[in-house]
C-alpha cells in the first residue's frame, strides 16, 4: 500500500485535557476539517498522531514555512530519462489514499499557498491539478488538520478570513498545573516532585510572557528540563539550558528568570 | 543599634543551597547569580526587577525610585497602593549582593501587595503596637507566598540574624522575632519570642485572614508594654533591611494617606541630580545657540517651498498658495523620555518582533533552483541535453519568485500644533506626550529594524508660516540628539497638515527604496486660523493624500484621539488610519500597519 509507512503503529501517549478526543471524532466522522489552535510546545502535534493511531488512519505531515510553494504541497513535473513525469506532493497523496494531512503551522505559508486547499475544505472535496489538468477527487477517508499558533507574531501573517471560516477549532493550551507534571513525569521519566516544580517554574516564565518574553517555557520546554535532570544535571544548569538561554537573549530577563527559578525552589 | 545592617551574604550574592526537601533532583547552585549582573542600583536594576516581580506574581509591578532622605537616614523600600518605591541604592550593599537585596525586597513588598488587605486603620494603636502588628504581617505574608514559592525563604532568610543580647531593647527584640518566625529552625530562649512563635503558627490555618496579625502583634505590644522597654517609634527603622517601612500597611486618619492611596505617584526623585549625575536638562538650549552661526533671530524660520492647497469650493487647486517654513527644533529633556522609554522595553520588544520580520521588497524571479513552482526553461533544456548525453544533469531546474531583502524609507510626520496640548480624555495623558512617546517608541523599533527613517514635525501659523521641523534626517542615527529634539516640542500654533503632508511625500519621492511610508501621528482635525470653512482643511489634506498615493507613497495615519475620526478617516481612507489612545496599543498598531503594508 502506497502510505503503509505512514500509520503509527505504537499507541502514542497523549493525557487528554479535556474534551477534545470526542471532538475530534466528531469532526472527523462528518470528515470537518480542523484547525488545532495553541502555542508552541503544547501537544498539538502529539495529539494529532494520537489520533491517527485511535482511528488507525495513514497520516501525512507537512511542516509548512514561508518559502513553501503551491507546488510543494500539492505536486510538480520532474525530468527523467523520457522527458518530464509528474510527482504528487504530500497533500495530492493525502487525498488520493484517504490519509489526514496535518499541515502544521499552516500560517507560515504564504497565502497564496494556503488557498490551495480552499476546494477541498468545502463540500466539493476536490483538488485540482492545473499543471497537470487533472481534477483530483478526495478519497472518501482523506481528512484535512491543521496546525496554527495565535501568538501575536502571527498578526503579520493571519490566516485569510475565507481559510479560517473552512474549519472547526480545537483550542490547545498549557494544561493545569497537575496535568501538566503528570504528563511531564510521563515524559521525561522523573518523579512527581521534580515534575512539578518544573511546572511551578515554567508558570514564571509564562507570567512573562507579552512582558519581555514572546512565549513562556512549554510543555516541550519543561520536558527537556526534566530529562536534564533524569540525566543527572542539576536543577540550576537544567533549567538554565532547558528554559531560559533558548527563549532570550536579554541579560536582565536571564537574570529575573533565574532569580525567579531560584524562588521556586 | 543598627547592626543587623550588615548581614553575612555569599560574596557573589548567591542564595543558599536548596530546600533539602528537594535534595533528590539537584540543588540550585545560584552561581548564575554574578553571570547575570544587573549592577546595585535601582536605576541599573530596574528591568530586571521588573521583570523578576512579573514572573513571580504574574503582574508588572510599578515600580519608582523613592526620594532621598534628607537626613540620610537608613533606607528601605515603601509601598502605596500598588506603587512601589525602592531607594535609588541601599547603602552598605554593593555588586551581587546589592542585587540580591533588591530582588529579596521587592519580592517582600509583593507578598505584602499579594496576600496584605486593606490597610489596618492606626486609630488610638500605639507606635510599639503598629510596629508588632506590621512585624506579624509582614511574617505572615511572607508565609504564604513561601508556601507557593518555598524559595522565597532564600532570598529572605540571610538577612534575619538577630542573635540574643545581654540586655535586650525593643528594637532588638522586635529584630529576634521576625528572625524566629521566618526561620522557625532557629532557637532563642526569650519567653516572649516563644509565646509570639506559639500564637502565630497556632494561627496557620488562618493565616489567610489579616486580621490574625492585627490580634496576635495587639498582644504582643501589651506584653511588651509591661516589660517597660524603651520604644522609639520615630525612629524606628523596620529590620531587617529588605523589609518595607510599614507605612503602606496602615492608614492613618490625621494625613489622609488613603486618599491618595492608587494614585499613582507622579515621577519622583530619579530626575533629581540626587545620584551625583548633571541634570540632562538645562544646558543644551544654551549651546545650541552657541553653535548657531547666522547671527539672525534664531527664532526666525527659512522658507523652502510653496506647495498649491486645494479649494472644494472652487474644485480647483490655488497655486503657491502656502509657503513651508523650516525652523531649527528646540532641544528639550530627554531624560523623563529615556526614562518612559526604559520602562517600556517590553513593548519596544513586541514592536521590534512586529516591524523586523516583514519583508517589503520587490519579489524578485530566483533562476536555478532546487525547488519551484515552475521550471526554468533554460535549465531544464541544459539538463535534459546532459541526460540524452550521458552527463549528470545539475538538479536545479525551477525557477521562482521571492522577496528577499527589505527596502523602505519611512518618513514619521508629527503635528505639533497646540491642540496637542489638550488631554486625553482616556488616559488624561497630554496628547503631544503620548505623541513624542509613541514617536520615540517607534523611533527605536524602526533603528533596531534597521529601516532608513526621518522624523518631521510641523504646525501652521496662516498660510504662510508652514513650520517644518527636522526631527531627525534618514542619513542621521537615531539618538540622544532627535531625542531631545522629540523632546523638545511644546504644541504651539494650528495643524495647516496638507502643506506638511506635500512637503513630506516631496522627501520621500527622492528617496532610493522599493517601499516609501509617510506615518503621520496627530490628534484630529486640521484647523488655522486663517481658515473658517471647516471642511476645506480636511478636503486639502485628502487631496494632498491621494496625489502621495498616485504617486506610489503609502501614507498611513495614527489617531491619537477618538474625537477626529471622521475627520481623519475622510483625509486618509479608513483602512489607513490606526488609534492608540494608549500606548500600550502601539505595538497592535505597528502590527495592524505591517499588515496592510505586506498584503
Ligand atoms: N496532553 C499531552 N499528552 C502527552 N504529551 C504531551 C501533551 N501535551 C504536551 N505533551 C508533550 O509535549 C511535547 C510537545 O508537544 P507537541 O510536539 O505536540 O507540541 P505542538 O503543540 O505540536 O508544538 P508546535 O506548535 O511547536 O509544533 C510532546 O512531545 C509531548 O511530549
Ligand atoms: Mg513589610
Amino acid at each position: 500500500m502506497i502510505l503503509s509507512d505512514h500509520y503509527i503503529a505504537d499507541e502514542p501517549y497523549y493525557r487528554p485535557v479535556g474534551d477534545e478526543i470526542t471532538l475530534f471524532e466528531a469532526a472527523y466522522a462528518m470528515r470537518l476539517p480542523v484547525m488545532l489552535k495553541g502555542p508552541t510546545g503544547c501537544g498539538k502535534t502529539r495529539f494529532i498522531e494520537h489520533m491517527a493511531w485511535k482511528l488507525n488512519k495513514p497520516i501525512v505531515t507537512v511542516a509548512c514555512h514561508e518559502d513553501m510553494t503551491a507546488s510543494d504541497l500539492v505536486g510538480r513535473f520532474l525530468l527523467d530519462a523520457n522527458g518530464t513525469i509528474w510527482h504528487d506532493g504530500p497533500l495530492c497523496l493525502a487525498v488520493r489514499h484517504g490519509a489526514i494531512c496535518y499541515l502544521d503551522e499552516i500560517v507560515e505559508a504564504r497565502q497564496d499557498t494556503t488557498v490551495v486547499i480552499h476546494p477541498l475544505t468545502d463540500e466539493r472535496r476536490i483538488l485540482p491539478l492545473e499543471k497537470k489538468g487533472e481534477l483530483v477527487r478526495a478519497h472518501a477517508g482523506f481528512h484535512l488538520v491543521i496546525s496554527y499558533n495565535p501568538g501575536y507574531q502571527s498578526i503579520l501573517k493571519d490566516l485569510k478570513e475565507s481559510t479560517k471560516q473552512r474549519f472547526c477549532a480545537i483550542e490547545f493550551g498549557y494544561p493545569e498545573a497537575e496535568v501538566e507534571a503528570e504528563i511531564v513525569a510521563h515524559e521525561a521519566g522523573i518523579g512527581p516532585d521534580a515534575a512539578a516544580l518544573l511546572v511551578t517554574i515554567g508558570e514564571r516564565s509564562r507570567n512573562l510572557r507579552g512582558h519581555g518574553l514572546a512565549e513562556g517555557a512549554s510543555t516541550r520546554m519543561l520536558i527537556h528540563a526534566g530529562q536534564l535532570l533524569k540525566h543527572g544535571i542539576q536543577l540550576e544548569a537544567a533549567c538554565r539550558i532547558a528554559l531560559i538561554l533558548p527563549i532570550t537573549d536579554d541579560t536582565d530577563l536571564r537574570g529575573a528568570l533565574c532569580a525567579a527559578v531560584a524562588a521556586c525552589v | 543599634m543598627h547592626a543587623l545592617r550588615n548581614t553575612r551574604l555569599p560574596e557573589d550574592g548567591a542564595a543558599p543551597a536548596a530546600n533539602p526537601a528537594h535534595g533528590g533532583i539537584g540543588r540550585w547552585e545560584v552561581s548564575s547569580f554574578a553571570r547575570f549582573g544587573g549592577g546595585d542600583r535601582f536605576d541599573t536594576l530596574e528591568r530586571q526587577l521588573a521583570y523578576f516581580g512579573t514572573a513571580l506574581w504574574g503582574l508588572a509591578p510599578l515600580l519608582r525610585v523613592a526620594a532621598a532622605d534628607p537626613d540620610g537616614g537608613q533606607r528601605r523600600t515603601s509601598f502605596s497602593g500598588p506603587t512601589i518605591l525602592a531607594p535609588a541604592t541601599f547603602r552598605g550593599y554593593s555588586g551581587a549582593q546589592g542585587r540580591h537585596l533588591y530582588l529579596a525586597a521587592l519580592a517582600h513588598v509583593q507578598a505584602h501587595l499579594h496576600h496584605g488587605g486593606r490597610r489596618f486603620p492606626a486609630g488610638s494603636l500605639k507606635p510599639m503596637q503598629i510596629a508588632l502588628i506590621s512585624l506579624i504581617e509582614d511574617a505572615r505574608v511572607e508565609h504564604l507566598a513561601m508556601r507557593g514559592l518555598p524559595g522565597l525563604g532564600h532570598y529572605w532568610q540571610p538577612y534575619h540574624v538577630a542573635e540574643p543580647t545581654a540586655s535586650p531593647t525593643a528594637a532588638s527584640l522586635m529584630a529576634r522575632l521576625a528572625r524566629a518566625l521566618i526561620a522557625p529552625d532557629h532557637a532563642d530562649p526569650d519567653g516572649w519570642i516563644a509565646k509570639a512563635r506559639r500564637l502565630f503558627f497556632e494561627a496557620e490555618p488562618e493565616w489567610h485572614d489579616p486580621a490574625n496579625s492585627r490580634r496576635i502583634g495587639g498582644l504582643l505590644g501589651n506584653d511588651l508594654g509591661q516589660m517597660r522597654l524603651q520604644f522609639d517609634g520615630l525612629r524606628h527603622v523596620v529590620e531587617p533591611v529588605y523589609r518595607d517601612d510599614n507605612k503602606g500597611l496602615w492608614h492613618f486618619e490625621r494625613t489622609g494617606d488613603e486618599a491618595a492611596d492608587d494614585d499613582a505617584l507622579p515621577l519622583p526623585a530619579r530626575l533629581e541630580p540626587d545620584d551625583g549625575k548633571p541634570p540632562q536638562s538645562g544646558s543644551p538650549p544654551d549651546d545650541a545657540d552657541k553653535v548657531r552661526l547666522t547671527p539672525i533671530d534664531p527664532e526666525a524660520g527659512i522658507p523652502i517651498a510653496r506647495y498649491p492647497e486645494w479649494d472644494h469650493l472652487i474644485g480647483a487647486a490655488r497655486l503657491d498658495w502656502t509657503t513651508l517654513v523650516e525652523y531649527q527644533p528646540a532641544l528639550g529633556d530627554a531624560g523623563p523620555l529615556a526614562l518612559l522609554l526604559h520602562r517600556h522595553h517590553a513593548l519596544l520588544e513586541r514592536m521590534v518582533g512586529v516591524i523586523q520580520p516583514a519583508r517589503i521588497s520587490r519579489s524578485t524571479r530566483l533562476r536555478r533552483q532546487p525547488d519551484g513552482e515552475e521550471f526554468d526553461l533554460d535549465a531544464a533544456l541544459t539538463a535534459t541535453i546532459d541526460q540524452r548525453t550521458g552527463l549528470t544533469p545539475d538538479p536545479r531546474i525551477y525557477t521562482r519568485f521571492e522577496r528577499r531583502m527589505r527596502d523602505l524609507s519611512v518618513l514619521l510626520l508629527l503635528d505639533g500644533s497646540r491642540s496637542t496640548n489638550d488631554r486625553s480624555p482616556v488616559s488624561g495623558q497630554r496628547v503631544l506626550d503620548l505623541e513624542i512617546e509613541a514617536a520615540a517608541l517607534l523611533a527605536r523599533a524602526l533603528e533596531r529594524s534597521g529601516d532608513l527613517f526621518a522624523i518631521r514635525a510641523f504646525c501652521s501659523n496662516k498660510r504662510d508660516d508652514v513650520r517644518y521641523y527636522r526631527i531627525k534626517d534618514f542619513a542621521e542615527p537615531h539618538g540622544a540628539l532627535a531625542e531631545q529634539r522629540l523632546a523638545g516640542l511644546a504644541g504651539e500654533y494650528s495643524t495647516r497638515i496638507g502643506a506638511a503632508l506635500r512637503h513630506a511625500g516631496a522627501e520621500l519621492a527622492l528617496r532610493q527604496s522599493y517601499r516609501k511610508l509617510l506615518l503621520v501621528i496627530t490628534d484630529g482635525e486640521p484647523s488655522d486660523i486663517d481658515i473658517a470653512d471647516r471642511k476645506y482643511l480636511v478636503e486639502d489634506a485628502r487631496h494632498a493624500a491621494h496625489a502621495l498615493a498616485r504617486d506610489g507613497i503609502d501614507v498611513f495615519c495614527i489617531g491619537l484621539d477618538g474625537e477626529g475620526e471622521n475627520y481623519l478617516h475622510r483625509m486618509f481612507g479608513a483602512r489607513r488610519v490606526l488609534h492608540v489612545d494608549r500606548i500600550e496599543k502601539l505595538p497592535e498598531c505597528a502590527a495592524a500597519l505591517y499588515v496592510r503594508l505586506t498584503t
